[in-house]
């Protein structure tokens, strides 16, 4: 399957994938609304990007009294607005906070690959994030431990 | 990048309303003396007019600061705006505008700053904010969306920029760019001469004293939270279609793959070759050293270091770097421009990279201007060697390339103890004070401005900018695409009508693309390009000549401005110095001064200003859509 594969140490921060993904899921450049999400390291001086991994357990999917996460064609959970009705528990089953809920349509929302071409590759000037045919991992966690503890020795 | 219509839509696109694309609606009005916050809805049509930064900041001060108001009368205005690209996914466009009176002319000012400012003021509503007054006690300008509040800032005076957003950042629990701060730093706060604004760790609005406009005001820091309101495009698809063709074209042309790559760092090598780097305060054009670790694979590979991009720009340009050797080792820093090695290094002598960064960022840091601290300390340096200045004065030796002398002098500026108080008053001041023959070792112009980090003996078009420009420092700026706009390409760069004639035919262009809230080096594509995105964004449709009549308009507005705080053409000359003929180097023995009468005549006959007044001619003012500027300047009867 392919996934969204995170290159953080490649990011610089710009943010352009928000802006792109926020594009996606409402037609406005609003960051707010993203479901890929950049954070910085290292104090100010290193960010990575981080959105769902589709993982193979698929706890949102599990947690979902309702039904309303399925699996979309690019192999993407998704969730189903018609059945969604806002109740959370997915956000909370998450356990890599990338399931989100909108108060304006009381709806969760999450990271779709845009049902097969993901914008937020597309719009990454360098390459950070790429979309390709890869085991989905834990991409950021060895650069996030070397960021904080060169944090702590610089400091 | 797909486009929306690609994918399925979740939501309801967002149904279509008056304002054009692109704007967040509002401008945040700021009355620091009464305390009172309002914002401002502003029509499309002046939207049209002004279209944003510097255009709008030039008509809010014609309209709000008449001649009696000085740079720090509470009446001044201090414009801090973004324009219809920020926030959106063209490459480079979290710019801010500062537009006020500034302290070192005590005339207009328009100088530019990135980062994440633009984006997060747009995400939060407001295009710009005009503020006004002088507050009783420091504040800082906290917004965040709808929560805009003047709060308390005892606790952050004296505190340097960098500290600034460090403790704000800690405060409100943010991190990254989630809050953008700009701020003033001791330098500032003390009012120095050419005291700049600070933000998001590296970016610097720092020409003409804005620093200290704000100082004056009481107003420590503008402090933004990432907003959550969204930006409508007219067209998003024909919008990022022509961002991924602007970033194309950075990545392939020739005069930007450079900048794409490294920034500004190849400035040291490349001018120093043309004798357009400054060495010493101007004694020489000639490098003592190799400048083989000056280039700029080296320079950046010289550091441990990380990207750390403006919103949404592709460039490879902005960094941080950490100090790899001697006393400030393991220091984070932001990699210099070229203005920074020229400014904290070249200029003052110094040569060993690590330094240099380490003081470009303490410079940043305290708030100053790297350009004219760079003038002023290499002038002081050349004063103790001749000395026309004493040890006794300053308290310690300053020698040629002391970087740490250099940050003991920064600190006497900027608590303006004893010396250090005449030198907080700028190049010009200061060497007025002293008298000849040191005031002949200064650079600076008239109007009490001075030039950015190139020795512009070898640049006539940037001294000829700097010193007719309304801002006191370029207007017209480097050729982008020259023959664009039916300017030749390539013209002999001693042969002063012709020089002349270039910078009066480019005008305009610079303060279009600074009234955009984009980057001055991601604008670097042709100008059709950027109308292609402004017209994607707002729904107009925005061509080239309307750009150029616009930012010529803009022009002629600040240039009535300037006239009215009585910066007069007799002050459109450089000093002595500044004018001086190089000893050596490439450009050795070419004299400006024996052809700037007739630059001077060439560039007013060209831009269509009255040699004598200086006034912007009725017919030019026709020309340009500002029929109203003809009747200000020259009564109704012309």
């Amino acid at each position: 399957m392919r996934v969204l594969a995170l290159h953080p140490e490649k990011c610089t921060g710009c943010l352009r994938c928000e802006l792109a993904c926020s594009y996606m899921q409402t037609g406005e450049f609003k960051p707010a609304k993203s479901v890929i999400r950049v954070s910085p390291f290292e104090g100010h001086t290193s960010y990575s990007p981080y959105t769902c991994t589709q993982c193979a357990e698929g706890w949102c999917m599990t947690a979902c009294p309702v039904g309303a996460i399925t699996i979309n064609a690019a192999g993407a959970k998704d969730v189903v607005d018609d059945r969604c009705v806002g109740c959370k528990l997915c956000t909370i089953a998450c356990p890599y906070g990338t399931m989100f809920y909108d108060p304006d349509t009381r709806k969760a929302f999450k990271c779709d690959l845009c049902g097969g071409a993901p914008a937020c590759a597309d719009a990454c000037p360098t390459a950070a994030i790429t979309y390709e045919d890869t085991a989905t991992t834990d991409w950021i966690g060895d650069f996030a431990r070397e960021r904080t503890a060169r944090l702590l020795v610089v400091g | 990048m797909p486009t929306a219509a690609s994918s399925r839509q979740k939501r309801p696109a967002v149904a279509p309303v008056a304002l054009p694309g692109g704007y967040a609606g509002k401008l945040l009005r700021i009355n620091l003396t009464t305390g009172k916050v309002w914002s401002e809805p502003w029509s499309p049509e002046d939207m049209r007019e002004m279209i944003g930064g510097v255009g709008l900041g030039a008509m809010i001060l014609y309209r709000e600061v008449p001649a009696r108001v000085g740079w720090d009368h509470p009446d001044n205005r201090l414009v801090l705006a973004t324009g219809p690209l920020a926030g959106l996914p063209v490459w480079g466009t979290g710019g801010l505008t500062v537009v006020t009176r500034g302290a070192g002319t005590n005339g207009p000012t328009s100088t530019q700053a990135n980062g994440f400012f633009g984006a997060n003021l747009k995400y939060s509503g407001y295009d710009a904010i005009v503020v006004q007054g002088i507050a009783k006690k420091w504040v800082y300008l906290y917004i965040n969306d709808d929560v805009v509040e003047l709060r308390d800032a005892a606790k952050l005076v004296g505190k340097d920029t960098w500290e600034t957003q460090d403790q704000l950042s800690r405060e409100y629990g943010l991190a990254g760019h989630h809050l953008s701060v700009y701020s003033i730093g001791p330098a500032g706060e003390h009012l120095v001469r050419f005291a700049a604004i600070q933000g998001d760790y590296g970016h610097v609005a720092s020409k003409n004293g804005c620093g200290a406009v704000m100082g004056k005001k009481r107003l420590k820091a503008v402090a933004i939270v990432r907003g959550t309101h969204g930006l409508r495009a007219a067209d998003p698809r024909g919008l990022i279609q022509v961002a991924d063709d602007i970033g194309h074209d950075l990545k392939t042309d020739p005069t930007a793959r450079s900048l794409y790559e490294y920034g500004t760092l190849s400035g040291v090598v490349n001018l120093h070759k043309i004798g357009m780097l400054p060495i010493r305060n101007y004694t020489t054009n000639v490098a003592a050293i190799d400048l083989t670790q000056w280039e700029a694979p080296r320079l950046r590979e010289g550091f441990d270091h990380r990207g750390h991009q403006c919103s949404a720009c592709g460039m490879h340009h902005c960094h941080m770097q950490i100090i790899r050797s001697g006393p400030h080792k393991g220091a984070i820093v932001d990699e210099p421009e070229y203005e920074g090695w020229s400014g904290a290094g070249w200029t003052i002598g110094a040569t060993d990279p690590q330094s240099v960064s380490w003081l470009n960022t303490e410079l940043d840091r305290v708030g100053v201007d790297v350009n004219e601290f760079g003038w002023l300390c290499g002038w002081a340096m050349e004063c103790v060697e001749k000395g026309y200045i004493t040890r006794a004065q300053l308290g310690f030796d300053l020698r040629w390339g002391d970087v740490e002398g250099a940050r003991k002098l920064l600190d006497l500026i900027v608590s303006r103890r004893g010396f250090g108080d005449v030198l907080a008053e700028g190049v010009k001041r200061a060497a007025e004070k002293l008298g000849p023959p040191a005031q002949d070792c200064a650079v600076y112009t008239l109007k009490g401005a001075t030039p950015r980090g190139h020795d512009h003996r070898a640049r006539w078009h940037e001294m000829l900018d700097t010193i007719t420009s309304g801002t006191s420092t370029l207007e017209t700026g480097n050729p982008v695409h020259p023959t664009e706009v039916g300017v030749t390409a390539r013209v002999d760069p001693f042969d002063g009508v012709a020089v002349a004639k270039v910078v009066a035919g480019l005008r305009g262009r610079l303060a279009f693309e600074d009234s955009l809230g984009a980057c001055i080096f991601t604008t670097r594509t042709r100008l059709e390009n950027m109308c292609r995105a402004l017209s994607a964004a707002t729904g107009w449709h925005f061509t080239v000549d309307e750009a150029v009549r616009f930012g010529r308009r803009t022009g002629a507005i600040l240039r009535a401005c300037s006239l009215r705080c009585g910066i007069t053409p007799d002050k459109e000359y450089p000093s002595r110095r500044y004018a001086s003929t190089p000893v050596d180097g490439p450009a050795k023995g070419q004299s400006v001064m024996d052809q700037w009468e007739k630059m001077l005549d060439t560039w007013y006959a060209e831009v269509g200003f009255d040699r004598k007044t200086g006034k912007p001619l009725p017919e030019t003012c026709r020309a340009l859509g500002a029929e109203w500027l003809a009747k200000d300047l020259w009564g109704r009867s012309r």
